[in-house]
This record gives C-alpha cells, sequence and structure tokens, in this order.
C-alpha cells in the first residue's frame, strides 16, 4: 500500500515539474528566497555592526569622563542599543517596528526611540522581504497553484474513476497527491535551509552554539509542517471543488483572507477589547503612584521625614550634615529604589495589556495555521515581542543598577558637606567609572521560548492532526464524479 | 432596446452568488474598516483632550513644587503640542500609529526629547491598521479580478463564444457590456462606502474629498484596465486567475516589500544614533569645561541675551545650565541636518518609485492628503522645533534673573495644537496612475483588434 502511495507521489511530482509555467514560477520563488537571504544577511550585518559600532563609542566616552560628582554621571547615564539575533537574517518580525536605542539616565526611563518605521515613509507597510515572508505568504500560494487540480483534473478528464477502479484508494490517492506536492516544495525548500545554514553557520564564525542549532531545527520543523498542513488542505479543497476552476478561485480567497485581511482583523479587535494607555495616561499613573509612596522634594513629606528621623536616632546626630555618609546620596537611594518599583510595576500591567492585545491574533492561529506559523517563527529568530519586553526589561534592570552604584559612590566618597557657591564642585576620581559593566544584551533560552509559544505551538500541532485525520478519513464524503 | 439589454446584463451579474459575495465582503471590510479607524483616530483625540488637561494639572503641580526656583521649575516642566488628527485621518491612518502625535518637551535640549515615541503595541504595528483605505487599496483590486477574470473565458469554456460569434459580427460589444456593469457596480459600491464615510467620520466635502475620491477612482479605474488587458490575451479562466493573481501579489505585496528592504540598504540612518551621541555628548562634556566654552557660542547664537548678567563666579547657575543644555542642540545640528537630508533623499527615491506603481502611488497619496504620512509628522516635528525655541526665548529673561515664577505667565500656557500649512496636491499621483492606465487601455484595445480580424 505505500508502495502506490509513493507511486502516486512521483507520477504528481514529474507532472507537477514537467509543466514549464509551474517550472519557472518553482525557480523564480527559489530565486526570490536566494535573494531574501542574502539581502537579510546584509541588512542583519550592517545595522548590527553600526548598533555594536555605536555600543562600542558609548562605552569608550564613558570611561573617558573626567573625575566629577558621580550623580552627574548618573545624569550622563548610558545608550544601550538592541542587538540583533543571528537568526533574525530569516525573519524579520517586529525588528523594523521596535525601537533601536535607548538613553538609560538616574530617576527616569525613556523610551526605546528610533525604530525603521519612524523613518518608513508608509513603504514599510507594504512588509519586507525576507526569507519567512517568502516561505509563509508565497510558498502557500505556489502550493495552491501546483495543487488546485491535483484531483479536480483528474475528475475532469475521467482518469479519476479510471484509478479509482484499479483498485487504487482515495485515502492512497490524498496521500501520494499531497506527498507530491511537498516534494516538489522541498526541493526548493531543502537546498535553501542547506543555504541559510551555511550562511548562519559563518555568520556565528561557525562557532554554533547548542541553543542556536536547536532553535533552527524547531524552526525548520515548523515550516515542515506549514507546509504540509498548506500542500493537505490544497488537495482536500482540489477533491471537493466541483471543478478544477472553482479549486482555484476557492483557494485564491482562502489565501487572501487568511493572509491579508485576518491578521489585520484580529489585532484590530485586540485593541478595540483591551486598550492602552497612551504615553501621557501611563506616565500620569505613575506620577500619582510616586506621589502616594511619598515626595523626595518635599522635606515635610512624612515619608522621607521618617528616614531622617531614624537616620538622625541612630547615629546619634542632631543634624544631617553630622552622619558619616552623605545624605542627599542616600535618600536618592531610597528616592530610586521606589521610583524604579512603582515604573516596573505599571511597565508590567502594560505589557501584559499588550500580550492580551496579541492573544487575540494568537487564538486566531487555531483557525488560520499562517498566524501561529509566524508567531512561532518570530519567536524562535528573536524576532518577537516578548524579546523586545526582555530587552526593555534589562535595560531597566541595567538602568536601575547604575543609578544605584552612582548613588553607592555618592554615599560612601563624597563628603557629606557641600561645597560654598563658589567653591569648585566636589569629585570622585574617573578610576570609578570603570566599575560599572558594559551594557550586554543575553538572549533568552529557547525552552523559555517554546514555554512561551505554547498556545501557538499547539494551535498548529492541531492542524496537523486535522489535516491528517482529514486525509485518512475523509474519503467517504467525497463524490468520485 | 439598448437599456434592455443592460437590464438583462444587470439580472445576469446579480444572479451569480460570486458577485454578491464580492459586494458584501467589499461593504462589510469597508464598514469595519470605517469603524476601526475611527476608534483609532477617536482613542488619539481623546488622548489629545486629556493631555490638555495634564498640561494645566502638572504645570499647577511642578509650580507648587519648584515654585521657589524659577530654573528647576522650567528645568521640569512640560509643554504640549499636539499633531491634531483632521476628520480625514480616520479614512487612512497611515503612519500615525508610529509617529507620535503628541510632544511634550521641557527647555532642556530638545534633540534629546523630540525623537520620543509614544508607548506601543510593535505587533499592532507590524500587523497594521484597519482603515477603509486599506480596503480601498489592496481589497477593492482582488474584487474587480474576481469579477472580470472569466469575462471572456468562461463564454468559451461553455460554448457560449462560438454560438455568438456566429450570429453576430459585434461579439466584443457583449464582452464590452458585461464589464461596463461590472465597472458600475464597483464603482457603485466604493462611491457608497465613500458616502457613509462622509457621514461616519464627518468628512467635509472640499478639495480634499474630490482629490482622494479622483485618486481612487483611478486607481480602481487602472485595476479594471489590468483586468481588461488579460482578458485581452484570450486565455483560459484558470490562467486568468492565476496572472491577475501574481500581478496583485506582485505590485501590492513582492514589489514593494523588496524596494523597501533596497531602500533602507541605500539609505540607512545611523546618522539618528550619531545623532543622539552628539547631542548628550556637546551637552554633558560642558559641565567639566570653562564656563567661557559654553557661553562664547551661546551668546553668538542669542546676542539678544547678552543683556543679562551672566554669574562668571557662581559654580553653578541655571543661566549657565541652560546654555549647556543648548549647546547639546547645536552641537547635533549636522547630525540633525544629515538625518533630515537622508530623510528628504528616501522621500524623492520612493516618489520616484511611485511613478510606476500604482498601490504605492495611491497610498502615499492618500496619506498625504489625509496628513497621515511621514512628511506630516516632520512638519509637526519643526513645528515643535519652533514652539521650543519661542517658550525657551519667552522664559529665558526671567530664569536668568532669577525672577519669582509668578512673574511670569507659565499659567497661561496650554496644549497647542498643530494645524499644517499647505494642502497638499495629488496631481502627480493621479498624472502616473492615469498614465500606466492608458498604456493598458491602448494595450488591451489592440489585442481585441488583432482578435477580431481572426
Amino acid at each position: 500500500m505505500p508502495n502506490r502511495i509513493s507511486t502516486i507521489a512521483k507520477q504528481t511530482f514529474k507532472t507537477v515539474l514537467n509543466n514549464r509555467a509551474t517550472l519557472a514560477l518553482t525557480l523564480l520563488l527559489g530565486l526570490s528566497l536566494c535573494l531574501a537571504t542574502y539581502v537579510g544577511w546584509q541588512n542583519f550585518k550592517t545595522q548590527n555592526n553600526q548598533r555594536l559600532h555605536y555600543k562600542e563609542l558609548v562605552r569608550a566616552q564613558w570611561l573617558a569622563k573626567p573625575d566629577k560628582h558621580p550623580h552627574r554621571m548618573a545624569h550622563y547615564g548610558y545608550l544601550a542599543f538592541r542587538e540583533k539575533h543571528e537568526l533574525s537574517f530569516f525573519d524579520f518580525g517586529i525588528e523594523s517596528f521596535a525601537g533601536v536605542s535607548i538613553f538609560l539616565e538616574a530617576h527616569k526611563q525613556n523610551t526605546v526611540n528610533f525604530s525603521e518605521a519612524g523613518f518608513s515613509n508608509g513603504m514599510l507597510r507594504f512588509g519586507e522581504i525576507s526569507v519567512a515572508m517568502v516561505l509563509q505568504l508565497l510558498v502557500p500560494l505556489l502550493i495552491f497553484f501546483l495543487g488546485y487540480n491535483s484531483i479536480s483534473a483528474e475528475r475532469e478528464s475521467g482518469t479519476l474513476k479510471i484509478l479509482l477502479c484499479q483498485n487504487v484508494s482515495w485515502k492512497q490517492l490524498l496521500w501520494g497527491k499531497t506527498l507530491g506536492i511537498i516534494g516538489v516544495c522541498l526541493s526548493i525548500f531543502t537546498p535553501l535551509m542547506l543555504l541559510t545554514i551555511l550562511l548562519w553557520a559563518s555568520l556565528s564564525h561557525w562557532q554554533i552554539s547548542g541553543d542556536a542549532s536547536l532553535r533552527l531545527m524547531v524552526l525548520i520543523f515548523s515550516y515542515a509542517i506549514y507546509f504540509f498542513i498548506v500542500s493537505a488542505v490544497t488537495v482536500l479543497v482540489s477533491a471537493f471543488a466541483r471543478s478544477s476552476k472553482s479549486a482555484l478561485t476557492t483557494l485564491f480567497a482562502c489565501w487572501i483572507f487568511f493572509m491579508v485581511i485576518m491578521p489585520r482583523i484580529t489585532q484590530a479587535i485586540g485593541v478595540k477589547i483591551y486598550p492602552s494607555p497612551s504615553k501621557i495616561e501611563f506616565a500620569d499613573a505613575i506620577a500619582t503612584d510616586i506621589h502616594k509612596q511619598g515626595d523626595s522634594h518635599n522635606p515635610d513629606d512624612p515619608h522621607y521625614a521618617a528616614i531622617k528621623d531614624s537616620l538622625l536616632k541612630t547615629y546619634g546626630v542632631t543634624d544631617v550634615k553630622k552622619l558619616p555618609f552623605n545624605y542627599g546620596g542616600y535618600i536618592m537611594a531610597e528616592g530610586e529604589k521606589i521610583t524604579s518599583k512603582i515604573y516596573s510595576n505599571h511597565q508590567k500591567e502594560l505589557n501584559k495589556i499588550f500580550e492580551k492585545q496579541n492573544s487575540i491574533t494568537k487564538v486566531a492561529g487555531f483557525m488560520n495555521p499562517y498566524l501561529s506559523l509566524k508567531h512561532i517563527s518570530m519567536a524562535i529568530t528573536a524576532s518577537d515581542f516578548d524579546t523586545f519586553v526582555d530587552f526593555q526589561n534589562q535595560a531597566e534592570a541595567y538602568r536601575y543598577q547604575l543609578a544605584q552604584k552612582m548613588n553607592k559612590l555618592q554615599i560612601d566618597k563624597i563628603s557629606n558637606i557641600a561645597p560654598g557657591e563658589e567653591e569648585k564642585p566636589l569629585a570622585i576620581s574617573k578610576a570609578n567609572w570603570a566599575e560599572q559593566p558594559d551594557f550586554n544584551y543575553h538572549f533568552g533560552k529557547l525552552s523559555s521560548v517554546i514555554t512561551n509559544e505554547l498556545l501557538a505551538l499547539s494551535a498548529l500541532t492541531c492542524w496537523l492532526l486535522a489535516t491528517i485525520l482529514l486525509l485518512q478519513y475523509i474519503a467517504r464524503w467525497i463524490k468520485t464524479i | 432596446m439598448k437599456k434592455s439589454i443592460y437590464n438583462l446584463e444587470f439580472k445576469l451579474f446579480f444572479r451569480n452568488s460570486s458577485s454578491w459575495i464580492g459586494i458584501i465582503v467589499l461593504l462589510i471590510t469597508g464598514f469595519s474598516g470605517l469603524y476601526f479607524g475611527k476608534t483609532f483616530i477617536a482613542n488619539q483625540q481623546a488622548v489629545i483632550e486629556k493631555a490638555a488637561m495634564l498640561q494645566k494639572k502638572n504645570t499647577l503641580s511642578n509650580i507648587d513644587h519648584f515654585g521657589k526656583d524659577i530654573g528647576l521649575l522650567f528645568y521640569h516642566n512640560k509643554f504640549s503640542l499636539a499633531n491634531a488628527p483632521n476628520a480625514w485621518a480616520a479614512f487612512a491612518n497611515g503612519q500615525r500609529d508610529i509617529n507620535p502625535y503628541l510632544i511634550s518637551v521641557t527647555m532642556l535640549g530638545l534633540e534629546g526629547q523630540i525623537y520620543d515615541t509614544d508607548i506601543n503595541n510593535p505587533v499592532s504595528l507590524l500587523l497594521g491598521n484597519m482603515d477603509l483605505s486599506f480596503v480601498f487599496i489592496f481589497l477593492f483590486p482582488l474584487v474587480i479580478i474576481a469579477f472580470n477574470y472569466n469575462l471572456l473565458s468562461e463564454q468559451k469554456e461553455s460554448g457560449v463564444w462560438s454560438l455568438l460569434r456566429a450570429q453576430t459580427n459585434r461579439s466584443f460589444q457583449v464582452i464590452w457590456r458585461k464589464f461596463l456593469v461590472r465597472v458600475a457596480v464597483i464603482f457603485s459600491v466604493a462611491l457608497l462606502l465613500l458616502f457613509v464615510a462622509i457621514l461616519y467620520l464627518h468628512l467635509p466635502v472640499d478639495f480634499i474629498f474630490f482629490s482622494i475620491t479622483t485618486l481612487i477612482i483611478f486607481y480602481l479605474a487602472f485595476w479594471f484596465a489590468v483586468s481588461f488587458f488579460i482578458i485581452s490575451l484570450a486565455k483560459s479562466s484558470n490562467f486568468n486567475a492565476s496572472a491577475l493573481v501574481a500581478i496583485w501579489v506582485l505590485i501590492c505585496i513582492v514589489i514593494p516589500a523588496s524596494l523597501n528592504l533596497f531602500l533602507t540598504r541605500k539609505y540607512p540612518m545611523p546618522e539618528a544614533l550619531q545623532n543622539v551621541i552628539n547631542q548628550r555628548e556637546g551637552y554633558h562634556e560642558k559641565w567639566d569645561m570653562a564656563k567661557e566654552v559654553t557661553m562664547k557660542p551661546f551668546f553668538e547664537h542669542y546676542p539678544e541675551l547678552k543683556q543679562y548678567p551672566f554669574p562668571q563666579e557662581k559654580t553653578f547657575s541655571w543661566f549657565w545650565y541652560y546654555a549647556m543644555q543648548q549647546m547639546g542642540d547645536d552641537q547635533a545640528m549636522p547630525s540633525r541636518r544629515a538625518i533630515e537630508n537622508k530623510l528628504a533623499a528616501r522621500q524623492r527615491f520612493t516618489n520616484t518609485l511611485a511613478f510606476f506603481f500604482p498601490t504605492i502611488q495611491a497610498q502615499l497619496g492618500i496619506n498625504n492628503m489625509a496628513g497621515s504620512d511621514l512628511n506630516t509628522h516632520l512638519d509637526f516635528q519643526q513645528a515643535v522645533r519652533k514652539y521650543h525655541e519661542q517658550i525657551r526665548l519667552h522664559f529665558y529673561p526671567g530664569i536668568f534673573l532669577n525672577k519669582a515664577v509668578d512673574s511670569t505667565d507659565i499659567k497661561d500656557y496650554k496644549l497647542e495644537k498643530y494645524s499644517p500649512q499647505q494642502t497638499p496636491s495629488v496631481w502627480v499621483n493621479l498624472l502616473s496612475i492615469s498614465i500606466l492606465t492608458v498604456i493598458l487601455i491602448g494595450t488591451t484595445a489592440f489585442n481585441f483588434k488583432r482578435q477580431e480580424q481572426f
């Protein structure tokens, strides 16, 4: 029995490739894939090099700062740049829509600025050609084109009856056709994947980390499943359609609905159901909370007055100027602790809202395999929302650590007695600056990515199971004539 | 006689369920586009109203907190300028989700503040907005394709065509009539949606309305021309459907997406990162330098401020502080200009390309008219620069003379709304789309002529 399936598959493969138009289309798609790989790689290289260049510059400038008051350094702050993952050349994901640089300073949390989208005059809205886009959008279109008449043409030419009379079962026919079409697909997908692996290996200077190779494996596996689902759907539509023409139009309509219209609508619904605050509302909510907690600028504020009293009591002095450490630095450290905690809580809430907005599109993956694959692909190539949030969190953690480090230097090394209005300002040695390490973003591990994407992964699995079941058991509802 | 034939053609057209499906899809997506587009803009309007309220509240609380030190008050107090959406922004949201429509700045260095983005969900930005312009630019062409692809081939495949050719020598007229019926239906749906948009979005029926309507009509005409051209090749239905969908995918997705990638490669923007660094260094390095280094160029920039006495002997003064802040902006000037030039180069490049691709042309034209494109945002940025300068020069004397806060009119400062000065035009967009349409119609006519001879 498997023999028959493979015979049908081989036959389908040959017929498809014998058609000159499809051969041309397939080659064209293969070519555009190569181009997308190359350009994606170039893009990755230039943008990452740019960011690394400025990262080094920022570090050098930080170290070169002369002796000064540590609080000046806290305000000088740091610039962090979002690095791209080595696999992001494959799928651009939200890369172009997320900011690139963030200014980290004391007291204040800034936005991640300078996304590519901010410099775009609208062209970006049509999309970006990447390997992922070709594989997600165009390969299915090719599969539809290759397979729309796989069964209906047999029916129209009368060979279907003959086939079924010759003891070929519907199940064998469906499986054979599906596998044949996947064969064509894989014959362009496989060389491309090899090329991708080679490129990526050379990008990482032939030092492939275990995590990254695992990521690539999962990626390849997910795309293979996606192609299988699409091929099976194509064959099934062809089997059920009244004619080749109606199969083709149905498939085209599906493509347009699932890949062009639906993503926008689901996301718009998500945004509508879970509205996110604007920046000013967000900032206002934080300011209100901070005000409730205590105001370090107000000398009569109960929270800070209590701190002052307890410090004076502990050290047995009557004036903060007599404390054995820098009182201003101590108060700032306390203020930073309070404000950054409040800020982080609000940021967490905000990210939760965003995740809820995105969840509608993720759940829609159960209706639309394209959406679940899109999420999986972005997550694995670290060009997704979670990675962006992770970057924001790491940058904020660094900012907090930097501010507190400078406060600590002030507490320990700056005199408690402020100089007069016309005297030289207090300063500490520039040797202290090197103690603050450089900012380095660390990508998450694949295991955490998988846990985050469980929903999308299970949606894709459901699709896989559903199509297998359909191929196995649908035969009785198909009409032969 | 003629009238009744058209009646019959309409009846035939509407008897087909796929015709109804096409019309209903357009209407449903059109209405949801209107709804989501309006919600999006209504939200921005609500935020601007709220910002106006917060502006007042925050100014008062800042005066309460920092009112004893005028320099410190203006260190904290923010001034807001809003790029208030016009009615058309709900029709085409354009780049309004990406670019901030509300910029609040203190009197400190502007280059460190003006590029701050709003807080967005990047996934929503990636998937794009659902508005009516999306329906017109992306979905109408598809329905046009669906209505037309089998106009001639269906007749041939069902055998009607040879019968018809045997009976009349004006068989082309039959196709032409069917074609006109579809043109009438599509344009009626388009005009209906535009009419609903006028009522629902409260669009003024003005120059912009006629420009956008004309642009849309020309754009749809282009797609009819494309479909008619493919029909004129007299191939099978399946060929026509595949070819037309392929053309749609090419000019609506693949070509613009490839060109965009080419654009980002050709005009990368490292200047933006350089600008941040220039501004930051330009200001911060001054703390460790003699006051002369700051004040000399500052007085060269603003000679009129020399009249205020500069407290040279003091270690710190707000006069010096605000001058240092200005140095950040002044030293970032070359990189700021470089950004502007790069963006202008990108715009030129896109405009040239758009001449060959009606989809890009229509999108750019509509966003431009709706004031939701990058250029409007850049103009808005310039307005923020002007406003910032005006505020600085207004309050500098009070700060430099260390006056009491009450002596200034800071309480009178409200949120300002930016309104674009010039009305854009769509002549170029119309011209390029119509040229392409005419070329296609010409080729189509030629194809049909050749077939008539056989």
